[in-house]
């Protein structure tokens, strides 16, 4: 790839770039289609089992705000920057009121106030919530968990991508 | 020119090299390449990532809230741009690999293209004359083992000869790589569009008796040849 001319070189730098930007661009879409900042994610912990496993790819949907008891919601921790997939049982407002919402994951043995933050009882659907599950596809997530438990894995996997890319010409 | 090995069992491969080889050929006959095309193909394809990169960025430290309707409108542009940017490859450039001008000002065109699993190479010129609007098209085909060697070195002679004697626009401007048809004995005119193609059938043959001349040679090997071919280049 050395010794192309430079208009040969752009295009195939740009080659690479369209894949990343496409790529984040699909993900930034499907975060404006369904109002979610993370409209897809992967179950970490095995706290709603039997009904999600770890590594299960969950699809979120951050349209309807007036969220119902039973529904399975993900929600980020004030403070902290980990979703966590619970199950809502009990609601408080709506309406007019803002809508607080109390999670518990179908496995643990106690609803969620101890995972909130520090002097906060109930979650706001609003602010806190960032999407109720609709769909998911059982273990396909479990590469990530991989990911991030071995983050060289993803230096490696970055450089084979870049690689193939820049390298190939088909 | 950088001369690089490739591996002739790779279609794209193949392709790409003698699509590369075309420009420098036709510089040194006296054309003048136009890039237009291709600026016009780098502007769409570099504005669609300075959107995405930009949208990453605000994204990145503002976080999503408060660039959510900036990033739906930056997608919109983004695929939009990509559209277009797939567009102007498929259905304007259409697999054009060279573009320019003679010293005459006619403006000659040259798409490729092979067929899976078939190593010919198929080159569509056009060439449409200065103060004309009627542009001529000729098309020529010939098997990529014509001009490269076995060992992954394109022949540069080879390929500029059969690019001289198969599009008259090219030889006309080098009349010294048109290699004159050897008679085999079979009748036939050479006029009319059939003429062409019997033309380039003839030079087939031509080609594998030069190859038999170049074998029942005497000592000549392919590493040899390869290195006359590119001191001639």
């Amino acid at each position: 790839m050395f010794g192309l001319q430079p208009r040969q070189l752009a295009a195939q730098v740009l080659n690479f770039a369209l894949v990343l930007s496409t790529a984040f661009m699909l993900w930034k879409g499907l975060s404006v289609a369904t109002d979610s900042p993370s409209p897809i994610v992967v179950v970490l912990s095995g706290s709603m089992e039997p009904a999600f496993q770890r590594g299960d790819l969950l699809f979120l949907w951050n349209r309807g705000m007036d969220t119902q008891i039973g529904e399975v919601v993900v929600y980020n921790v004030r403070g902290k920057d980990i979703p966590i997939v619970h199950r809502v049982v009990r609601r408080f407002g709506g309406g007019v009121k803002p809508l607080q919402l109390l999670t518990k994951g179908d496995n643990n043995a106690a609803d969620d106030t101890e995972l909130y933050a520090r002097g906060q009882d109930f979650l706001d659907r609003q602010r806190d919530v960032i999407g109720s599950v609709k769909a998911y596809i059982p273990f396909v997530g479990y590469v990530t968990i991989l990911l991030s438990e071995y983050p060289w894995l993803k230096t490696v996997m970055l450089g084979l991508m870049g690689l193939t890319v820049v390298l190939q010409r088909e | 020119m950088a001369e690089s090995k490739i591996a002739v069992h790779s279609l794209p491969d193949l392709k790409n090299t003698s699509d590369d080889a075309l420009a420098p050929y036709l510089t040194s006959l006296g054309f003048r390449q136009s890039h237009k095309n291709t600026d016009v193909r780098l502007a769409l394809g570099y504005s669609a990532v300075v959107i995405a990169a930009v949208t990453f960025y605000y994204d990145y430290t503002l976080g999503w809230e408060p660039t959510k309707h900036w990033t739906a409108w930056a997608v919109a542009a983004y695929f939009v741009l990509n559209g277009v940017f797939t567009y102007w490859i498929w259905i304007v450039e259409k697999g054009v690999v060279y573009q320019g001008v003679d010293e005459s000002g006619g403006r000659l065109t040259l798409a490729s293209r092979t067929n899976k699993h078939d190593p010919t190479y198929h080159l569509t010129a056009t060439y449409a004359p200065p103060l004309s609007a009627r542009s001529q098209e000729i098309k020529a085909s010939a098997p990529f083992s014509r001009f490269f060697h076995a060992d992954g070195y394109l022949a540069q002679q080879p390929f500029r000869q059969w690019l001289a004697s198969s599009v008259p626009f090219i030889g006309a401007a080098d009349p010294n790589n048109v290699v004159e048809e050897i008679g085999r004995g079979s009748g036939g005119g050479g006029s009319g569009p059939g003429g062409i193609k019997m033309q380039s059938v003839r030079m087939g043959d031509m080609a594998d008796v030069l190859e038999g001349l170049k074998k029942s040679g005497s000592s000549s090997g392919s590493k040899s040849g390869a290195g006359k071919a590119r001191r001639r280049g």
